[in-house]
């Protein structure tokens, strides 16, 4: 029932978009103005991921008009809720509205796989800041994004051993009960973090938005493991490591970048978050602006401490200004500019993209713990 | 396959499994009552239920002004606080179900209209307070402080006693005797009893038709808010899509065990939970779905009417 109505105000929100109707203009009287598509939850359990890497692409975009360009840009948002038949739905909307040259997106994997097909009819290229699935830029994969899919953050080939490796990092004799949540992203990271688990006590898949995590709290115990990896999404997470906690389990717990959110310890509760290890593929962006920008993005957004994925969704949003600043408006140049081009990331790092997308040479992924309530990030893990 | 989860944990899933039994009974209710007097199902009742968790937090937070990061409850503050939240959550649901029965199905029953009617104007309620709570709550899950401290009465060959996990099975248990009772032994009971067997029979008897329609969706309303309290107290999270899968499973159980049937529902509730938790355990948290509608299917193969059937005449015991 509910993925019905979901349908209906997607194609509600798909035809919105094909007249602009949800267009935030940012532009007056141009000679010249073009749109970049945004596309994250806004809604939904995820949306504060997508609220955060709004922000991101607000700020880069106040940026680029306060130098007063010959190209005007428009910001079209387009709210997918993170889930996939949502997504399917709004992208022929998207792709068939030709002002819009380039995409900032989509946020979440699931819903990048279900959009392609849409965008690649299209040829509208993407810049993800957060979809970290690898079959979207494995040529070999039923699914994936070539040529028109480009991404700025480490895929899960990077997160996977990354976060095996910082789940165990000072535990004596870790052995590891690895629990996915059969989405496209966590399934995903879970493929790639499993290789890497030198003891594995056991594996299980549980179903998004389970209430009831006890026969899985049941299962590790029986296991005997005292690390425990989850892949999935911080909503679940936060029941799942409270069912951990309740019922007596008092070893590390650790996830990937879909539970790197300031909610996951208020709904976990602090006790039951405290010290969880989260990887994300992504640094804050507080540690690499300048001050002047840390101002102006607080300014701008009333934030004072930026949430996750802004520095890779400002540095997306920052790709696609510096090619319309070279004067391109057509989705074919763009694609071009995009394939050719070099860019400068927010931390002075320079951007190029392989010829299936993702950055030459890899990201960085961030080792972060929650402590006190608050995530705190340690540093590359 | 993992067998070995069972040498250490077969009497944790067991109580585990009764305990979330005991959630499905008390939201089961809600849907077998109505089909026992109407021979309608209210699809709505799985958003009876969600409104039940919100309305729970609302009582904790807003009304009794606890905040999400405050300290456990003890003593008499704990007793108030969880006998108000449980009161308000069985009074908001009942009386949403009495709004429920009005608005979507009095009207339909007047006119005589087919049960197509009845269900797809189940649907669109459901559909309505689903929504409405989706745009209210922005999508966002609310969380639910911890007011009972989560201690153990101590462990029995692995199974963990723990408070929450003894309210609920005690508090299931009383109020499903009691509810078995009112039906049995009241005059009110009896008179839905009445309805449930024949409604002309009972007009002509003088029974009042409407009044007891309205009671019977009342008593559903409040079942299903209990549930939704305990529900609420023992995973403090709640979200507008909540209902969905345990509407899902409670619907299960009212078929498993008889649709209409009390008893039924009881036994279902307690065979599903148990299921699910050895399924998820045993064969995998992926195959738990797979199982218990395989299982459901050959039930129904084998008894059509449910492991209990209709029983004698519908909303018997």
């Amino acid at each position: 029932m509910n993925k019905k109505v979901q349908r209906s105000l997607a194609v509600v929100s798909a035809a919105a978009l094909v007249f602009g109707v949800s267009a935030v203009s940012s532009a007056t009287a141009a000679p010249k103005s073009v749109s970049l598509a945004f596309q994250a939850p806004l809604t939904g359990s995820n949306a504060l991921t997508g609220q955060d890497e709004l922000t991101a692409a607000r700020f880069a975009l106040s940026e680029y008009n306060a130098t007063n360009p010959a190209i005007k840009v428009e910001l079209v948002i387009a709210d997918d809720q993170g889930l996939a038949d949502v997504a399917a739905l709004l992208a022929p909307g998207i792709a068939s509205n030709k002002k819009i040259i380039g995409l900032i997106g989509p946020a979440f994997s699931g819903a990048t796989q279900a959009s392609l097909p849409a965008y690649k009819a299209g040829r509208l290229p993407l810049i993800s800041m957060s979809a970290t699935r690898v079959s979207l830029t494995d040529r070999r994969a039923p699914v994936n994004g070539f040529p028109i899919f480009k991404r700025v953050v480490a895929n899960d080939k990077f997160q996977g051993p990354a976060l095996a490796r910082y789940a165990v990092k000072g535990v004596a004799s870790p052995s590891v009960y690895l629990v996915d949540d059969k989405t496209a992203y966590g399934k995903g990271l879970a493929d790639y973090t499993k290789p890497n688990i030198a003891k594995l006590a056991g594996s299980d898949s549980v179903p998004e938005n389970t209430s009831d995590y006890t026969s899985v709290v049941a299962k590790v115990k029986a296991s005997g493991a005292n690390v425990v990896i989850y892949c999935g999404y911080a909503p679940d997470a936060a029941k799942f490591v409270k069912a951990l906690r309740d019922g007596g389990y008092t070893g590390i717990f650790a996830a990937g970048d879909g539970v790197l959110k300031a909610t996951f310890p208020n709904n976990a509760g602090n006790a039951a978050a405290e010290g969880a290890r989260l990887t994300a593929a992504d640094v804050p962006f507080e540690d690499v602006a300048t001050p002047a920008q840390m101002v102006a993005y607080t300014k701008l957004t009333g934030i004072k401490v930026p949430g996750s994925y802004v520095t890779s969704t400002y540095n997306a949003t920052n790709i696609f200004l510096a090619c319309i600043k070279q004067g391109i408006v057509t989705r074919a140049g763009m694609q071009n500019c995009l394939t050719n081009g070099s860019f400068k990331g927010v931390a002075g790092d320079t951007i190029r993209f392989d010829r299936y997308g993702d950055i030459i040479g890899g990201a960085a992924v961030g080792a972060f713990t929650i402590k006190a309530g608050k995530i705190t990030y340690l540093g590359v893990a | 396959m993992n067998l070995q989860v069972l040498e250490s944990q077969f009497w944790s899933l067991c109580l585990q499994g009764v305990a979330l039994g005991f959630i499905y009974v008390l939201i089961s209710l809600g849907y077998t009552m109505v089909y026992g007097v109407l021979r309608l199902i209210n699809f709505a009742n799985s958003e009876v239920f969600m409104i039940g968790t919100f309305a729970t937090v609302v009582a904790q937070v807003g009304i009794l002004q606890n905040q999400t990061d405050s300290q456990s409850l003890h003593g008499f503050r704990l007793i108030y606080t969880l006998a108000f939240a449980l009161v308000f959550s069985m009074v908001v649901c009942g009386i949403l179900g009495i709004l429920v029965e009005l608005v979507a199905y009095r009207r339909l029953r007047a006119l005589g209209a087919k049960p197509l009617g009845f269900l797809i104007s189940a649907i669109a309620t459901s559909i309505v307070l689903l929504e409405t709570t989706r745009i209210v709550t922005f999508s966002r899950p609310q969380t639910s402080p911890r007011l009972l401290d989560k201690w153990s009465f101590g462990e029995v060959a692995g199974a963990n006693f723990r408070i929450d996990t003894v309210m609920v099975i005690i508090s299931g248990v009383i109020i499903f005797f009691v509810l078995d009772r009112f039906v049995t032994k009241t005059r009110l009971g009896k008179a839905i009893r009445a309805v449930s067997m024949s409604e002309e029979n009972s007009k002509l008897m003088g029974i009042n038709l409407n009044r007891v329609v309205s009671l019977t969706f009342f008593i559903g309303g409040l079942t299903t808010g209990a549930a939704a309290f305990f529900y609420t107290t023992v995973y403090e999270t709640t979200q507008f899509n909540v209902g969905f899968n345990l509407g899902l499973a409670a619907f299960t159980t009212a078929v498993l065990g008889g649709i209409g049937n009390l008893r039924g529902a009881f036994y279902g509730g307690m065979f599903l939970g148990v299921l699910e938790q050895f399924a998820s355990a045993i064969l995998g948290s992926q195959w738990k779905s797979v199982t218990v509608f395989t299982v459901l299917v050959l039930v129904l193969l084998l008894k059509p009417n449910g492991i209990f059937g209709e029983a004698v005449q519908q909303t018997r015991t």
